[in-house]
């Protein structure tokens, strides 16, 4: 029972690694940028957990321009990914002019609130 | 001589305001003083401690303490600054004196001196009480101690005893320390413990006991040991100084001159502490010594000379006050290490002890705490022996303005970090996702 349970998480390994391989490079591009964004993130807890939430806002800020950020990545990846049958009349230029608007707005409210 | 008796009523028109010159703010040394006596021979058995008073500038005027023309006051004006009353027998006082003018006399700032000896009225153990002090209720008792009497006690009931067990304090007893001890024969008094103004000057030694000398002890003695004040003092709020003492034999011309030498002791001294004392005491209780006056408070912040209306949380500010001593014919810069301000809004939220430079300004500088309200400067100097000292001044203070906080707060810089760049990475994503191959 042991040996198969590990060698189905192997398998499952194999195939999602197989399988990501073929992706898009554009879409890689997407996937690497959320990476960055969310580690910065998980970076910022890490501090805020170690020297006390003093100044929130600006820990709030700061967070949520990271998450903020990737959210607008993964509905950019969404948007843009050919294999989505939802978006198939979307043209992927709009939805980049999209996610560059959205970006503008979000770091406009981020500074704002950075104090 | 209608024109005669007009021209010297003109001439003490003007010369009234002089006549009526006392002690003042200014000049706090009192001038002139009733002597109330209930023997007019005790001018000359005390002639010692008179003469000592005049030679220092007192005007005295001696009167009997039942003279059917006394008069503290005229037409609302006090014609005294100083009261003695050497009278221990009388039952009631002359003129317009009684107890409850003299307890107004104190109330007005003046000051008295109180004697009583081996007989004391009523009158007299009512005006003291109104100070303060309980003399012996039984009327025939006298302060008697086995141990501590004077070797030249002819009686030979141990009542003129030697007592050197006196307060230490310079401002009331003088700088020179009164080597001999002082001959006392009188009544006891003790003073009630919860009472902040009175203290002894002169105190019984520890086997002393207030009994009748002439026949036999029934019960134990109530009052005894160091409880038993041969002489006390009490300043009042308003700084009148009253002298009570259990003795008028302590001030007479016979003790002064008498040598003493205490039972059990090899030490003889030609001549009594008693001169020493009672001049000193005088001095003080006529406020020639210890006699404080302070200027107005002054603060500003640090680098200012302006007193600002209005002061920040954590500023720093700077204090100061003046302080000065009469020393009996002028103001001498106070020097002292104990003169402490608060900055105070319901409990002192700062106390600094002030620093002193030789000219009388005590000085000091702190940070405003950071609670906002409506502070006061508060100094409040109360020392044995000197006028208490209550000044105070308000001063609100107010938080930061939305303009007075620091700009980037150190704490965040990983957030700033981390905000510029997120737009950083945005920045070179959008390129390299537009312009990869």
């Amino acid at each position: 029972m042991v040996k198969s349970t590990t060698k189905d998480a192997r398998d499952l390994f194999h195939t999602l690694r197989s399988a990501y391989v073929a992706t898009p490079t554009n879409l890689k591009i997407i996937d690497l940028y959320v990476c960055f964004a969310v580690f910065t993130a998980l970076i910022q807890v890490a501090y805020m957990a170690l020297v006390g939430s003093f100044p929130f806002n600006s820990f709030l800020s700061g967070v949520l321009s990271c998450i903020g950020t990737a959210v607008l990545a993964v509905c950019l990846r969404i948007q843009v990914n050919k294999e989505n049958k939802e978006f198939k009349n979307l043209a992927p230029e709009r939805a980049f002019a999209d996610f560059v608007l959205c970006n503008l707005v979000l770091h406009l409210v981020i500074i704002n609130f950075l104090g | 001589m209608m024109n005669l008796s007009r021209s010297v009523a003109l001439i003490s028109l003007f010369l009234l305001p002089l006549l009526s010159f006392s002690f003042s703010v200014d000049n706090p040394t009192d001038r002139r003083v009733l002597v109330l006596l209930d023997d007019l021979s005790l001018k000359s058995s005390h002639s010692i401690f008179f003469n000592n008073l005049k030679s220092r500038g007192f005007d005295l005027d001696f009167k009997l303490a039942d003279d059917s023309k006394l008069a503290l006051q005229r037409y609302g004006q006090y014609l005294f600054d100083g009261l003695i009353i050497f009278a221990p027998s009388t039952e009631r006082l002359g003129g317009s004196l009684d107890s409850k003018s003299i307890a107004d006399f104190v109330d007005s700032g003046r000051d008295l001196i109180l004697s009583a000896d081996t007989s004391a009225s009523d009158l007299i153990r009512g005006i003291a009480t109104e100070c303060g002090v309980d003399f012996d209720e039984d009327s025939s008792a006298m302060v008697i101690d086995h141990t501590s009497f004077s070797v030249s006690d002819v009686d030979g009931d141990h009542t003129l005893i030697a007592a050197d067990d006196l307060v230490k304090s310079d401002v009331i007893l003088g700088k020179a320390k009164i080597e001999a001890p002082v001959l006392f024969r009188g009544v006891a008094h003790s003073l009630n413990p919860t009472n902040n103004l009175v203290f002894k000057v002169l105190s019984a030694s520890p086997s002393a006991y207030s009994a009748n000398p002439s026949s036999k002890l029934s019960s134990p003695p109530q009052l005894t040991g160091s409880a038993i004040s041969l002489v006390s003092v009490m300043q009042a709020r308003n700084n009148a100084r009253v002298v009570i003492s259990g003795s008028l034999q302590l001030f007479s011309d016979r003790l002064i001159r008498s040598g003493v030498q205490k039972a059990g002791s090899q030490n003889q001294y030609e001549k009594s502490g008693n001169e020493q004392f009672v001049t000193e005491l005088s001095k003080w209780v006529f406020h020639e010594r210890g006699h404080l006056k302070a200027g107005s408070l002054v603060h500003h912040r640090v680098g200012e000379t302006d007193e600002p209306a209005i002061y920040r949380i954590k500023d720093d500010l700077e204090f100061s006050v003046e302080i000065y001593e009469w020393s009996g014919k002028s103001w001498e810069p106070y020097v002292a290490n104990d003169v402490q301000v608060q900055f105070y809004m319901m409990s002192p939220y700062v106390l600094k002890t002030l620093s002193a430079d030789k000219k009388g300004l005590f000085h000091t500088s702190f940070k405003v705490p950071d609670v906002y309200g409506v502070f006061q400067f508060k100094v409040e100097y109360e020392k044995l022996g000197y006028t208490t000292l209550s000044l105070s001044k308000q001063i609100p203070v107010r938080p930061y303005r939305h303009n007075e906080y620091e700009r980037f707060i150190p704490t965040a810089y990983p957030y700033y970090g981390a905000c510029f760049t997120t737009m950083a990475g945005f920045f070179v994503f959008s390129f390299v996702y537009l312009y990869h191959k």
